[in-house]
């Protein structure tokens, strides 16, 4: 029920009750009209009579001074007669009058009259008469008998009357009777039909009432579903969320956030996000800020630092990863601040792990190569120990001695550029990468001659950088290897080491380009080159060398790019460029890769 | 093994120069005949042209590895002894199976002068003189 509707019920149940009254009060006047006009009658009846009374009273005072003349021939008894004789002629008029219309009563008082006037002239005809002859008693009974007969007939019109007078009265008591009745079934039916009426419309009225109720009821359990359903989503997402409003106060926080931050959902609502949500830089142990009040202060969706480590109530640490939204109400206003974080501190160690454990992959690559290079050697040394037990001549002696010192000092060598991919100094050291990159060559020397592989040292100067040696040897090494297994048996690899100058987003430093004659890189693969995981070596890679080598470019400040060659038309396979800053970015505290000292 | 013409030929493959040279010393000082070769093809050279009675041969070559080498040399000559020398422990199993004996570099020259005496006693068993 709308209130246009609730408003003509209003309308009804004011007006039709007035309505309905007015015409029961209608009712009644015409009732009381209508007994008032019986009542007029009965009135008009009772002064008929009165008027009759009058006339009789009249006509007797004529006789009366009639028979006083008679008596005594004194013309004063006659007053009375002659004063009557108008008053007489006007009651009759009058009567004559008052009861026109009504044939009986007007035929008796005709009646009246007619008697009336013969008694009349008898009494004018005494008044003529010899005043001798006067109390003459023939005349006198003759006079009698005449003015009985005027009684005989007032008396029957008296008589007349008030049988009308109380045929009326009756007749009025059983209208007063009925009028009454009329009044009271019609006050009933009134009082029936308003009582149903304003019943059916406050029913009406009830029954919409109760819809509104029950919608009200129905809808305020689909809104409480729905935010129960809300937050039983929010509760049971895997990620911690809190969410806090305008001033930063918290409004909610899901079960993960709770067992990350060590507070439970009741003690943290209304309290500052930057209370409960502590978190400090992982390296330097500074207070990070406050992710809501970067929110407010961006107004838009802003991530958290890496290293950065939320600290429970109780003191635990956790490494974390989130990011922190706006809640945008549909106007566009910002509502609060959702908060989105996860522990990530075992995924660091996996990260930690999976680098360590590339490490040593790289190594793994190299035991072939470095089985030769060490095993080679020292099988030589053997022999010429054993040479020297049976040999007397000391020249030929000196020339094996010689010869195994020389095939120490390779395996020495060896030994010590394969304990550099480990030995690591604290600090950023100068490099010289061309050093280096002779280094990995000399291990991979073996690999590269028995595939029948031509490498081209394009070094034009000495290159230092600033650097740590052992993880650039294993960047070298994994560009290397890729290298030398895209260039496959009989193919070209090409090293040059150049100095480049500074450019507008990088200082100087150097470019190390390694370009292979392999088949190049698809472009499908090209996209994946630094994901972790993956390969295109099938089982024989682990996915992770470029991975871990971005890694340490990167945190040297440098840059590696990878693309199909196109400038060299002997050497059409992929062309590595690893850009690396003269003066790095790095230090012991982000070195990404295990240290093992 | 009085006689020069008694004592056995042995062919010796590998492209590791000096290796080969002291190899070559050891193995002559133990009374044997030495022929030495760089790589794969030479000594499938020496091999088919000379009369020898045992090879040493080195599996990390460039060009031929040793498992194609003596693949060739089973095909012609399967009844001339090989044995197979390396650094490297995980030599492919077709490999070790076709070869005698295998040697590991850096066992010593007393295990690989063992290794060459059964070698040539087990070609000489075969041909019924000891």
């Amino acid at each position: 029920m709308n209130l246009r509707e609730f408003n003509r019920i209003l309308r009804q149940t004011l007006f039709l009750p007035i309505l309905l009254l007015l015409a029961l009060a209608g009712f009644a006047a015409w009732q009381i009209m209508r007994s008032s006009a019986s009542v007029r009658a009965i009135d008009r009846s009772d002064e008929l009579s009165a008027q009759i009374v009058e006339l009789e009273k009249l006509i007797i005072d004529q006789e009366t001074g009639l028979r006083g003349f008679q008596l005594t021939g004194d013309p004063k008894m006659l007053a009375p007669y002659q004063a009557a004789i108008d008053p007489i002629n006007h009651h009759f008029d009058n009567l004559h009058q008052l009861m026109a219309g009504r044939a009986k009563q007007t035929g008796r008082l005709a009646e009246v009259r007619d008697r009336y006037q013969i008694w009349l002239g008898l009494a004018e005809g005494v008044l003529n008469k010899d005043p001798a002859t006067l109390n003459d008693p023939q005349l006198n009974q003759h006079g009698k008998q005449l003015m009985d007969n005027v009684r005989t007939a007032l008396d029957d019109l008296l008589q007349a009357e008030s049988r009308v007078r109380k045929r009326r009265s009756d007749a009025t008591l059983i209208l007063e009777r009925h009028e009454f009745a009329a009044l009271v079934l019609a006050a009933l039916v009134v009082g029936v039909f308003l009582g149903l009426f304003t019943r059916s419309r406050l029913h009406r009225v009830s029954r919409a009432y109760d819809a509104t109720l029950e919608e009200l009821e129905r809808q305020a359990e689909e809104i409480y579903e729905r935010r129960q359903w809300l937050q039983t989503t929010l509760e049971s997402i895997g990620d911690a969320v809190i969410a806090c409003n305008n001033d930063g106060k918290i409004e909610f926080m899901n079960a993960v956030a709770q067992s990350l931050t060590g507070w439970t959902g009741q003690e943290v609502l209304g309290r500052p996000l930057a209370e409960v949500f502590h978190i400090v830089n992982e390296e330097t142990r500074e207070e990070v800020e406050n992710p809501v009040e970067k929110v407010f202060r961006q107004q838009t969706v802003v991530g958290l630092a890496n290293h950065t480590v939320l600290i429970s109530r109780q003191g635990k640490e956790y490494v974390i990863d989130d990011s922190a939204a706006p809640i945008r109400a549909q106007d566009g206003d910002t509502r609060g601040v959702v908060l989105v974080f996860r522990d990530v501190t075992e995924a660091r160690r996996t990260e930690a792990a999976l680098i360590a454990g590339e490490k040593l992959a790289v190594a793994g690559r190299l035991a072939a190569s470095i089985a030769h290079e060490i095993h080679n050697p020292l099988d030589s040394v053997a022999n010429l120990h054993f040479l020297l037990a049976s040999e007397a001549d000391s020249e030929k002696r000196a020339e094996y001695i010689q010869l195994a010192q020389q095939e120490l000092g390779r395996t020495m060598q060896i030994s010590r550029t394969l304990l550099s991919l480990y030995r690591e100094p604290k600090a950023p050291v100068p490099v010289d990468l061309e050093e280096l990159a002779d280094g990995v060559l000399l291990l991979l020397e073996r690999r590269l001659i028995q595939q029948g592989i031509q490498v081209e040292r394009d070094f034009s100067e000495p290159s230092l950088v600033e650097g740590f040696p052992a993880e650039l040897r294993q960047v070298f090494t994994n560009i290397f290897v890729n290298a030398l297994e895209a260039a496959g048996k009989g193919g070209r690899i090409r090293i040059r080491i150049e100095p480049v100058p500074a450019e507008e987003l990088r200082g100087t430093g150097t470019m190390v380009e390694v370009t292979d004659s392999g088949p190049g890189i698809s472009s499908q693969a090209g996209e994946n080159l630094f994901q972790p995981f993956f390969t295109t070596k099938g089982e024989n890679g682990t996915g992770l060398g470029l991975w871990v080598s971005n890694g340490i470019v990167q945190k040297h400040g440098g840059t590696i790019r990878i693309a199909n060659s196109s400038n060299d038309a002997d050497l059409k396979g992929a062309c590595v460029r690893v850009y690396l800053p003269a003066h790095t970015l790095a230090s012991t505290a982000t070195r990404a890769t295990a240290h093992v000292s | 093994m009085g006689t020069v013409a008694a004592s056995p030929l042995i062919l010796c493959i590998d492209d590791e120069a000096l290796g080969l040279q002291i190899r070559k010393a050891v193995l002559e000082q133990a009374g044997y005949r030495v022929l030495t070769a760089l790589d794969g093809s030479a000594g499938l050279g020496l091999f088919f042209g000379q009369p020898v009675d045992g090879v040493i041969l080195d599996y990390f070559m460039p060009g031929m590895d040793g498992g194609q080498v003596a693949e060739e040399m089973r095909r012609h000559r399967p009844e001339v002894p090989i044995l197979l020398l390396s650094a490297y422990i995980n030599l492919p199993s077709e490999v070790i199976q076709m070869v005698n004996f295998t040697v590991l570099k850096g066992e010593g020259p007393k295990e690989l002068l063992d290794k060459v005496r059964q070698m040539l006693e087990m070609l000489h068993g075969g041909g019924g003189a000891r």
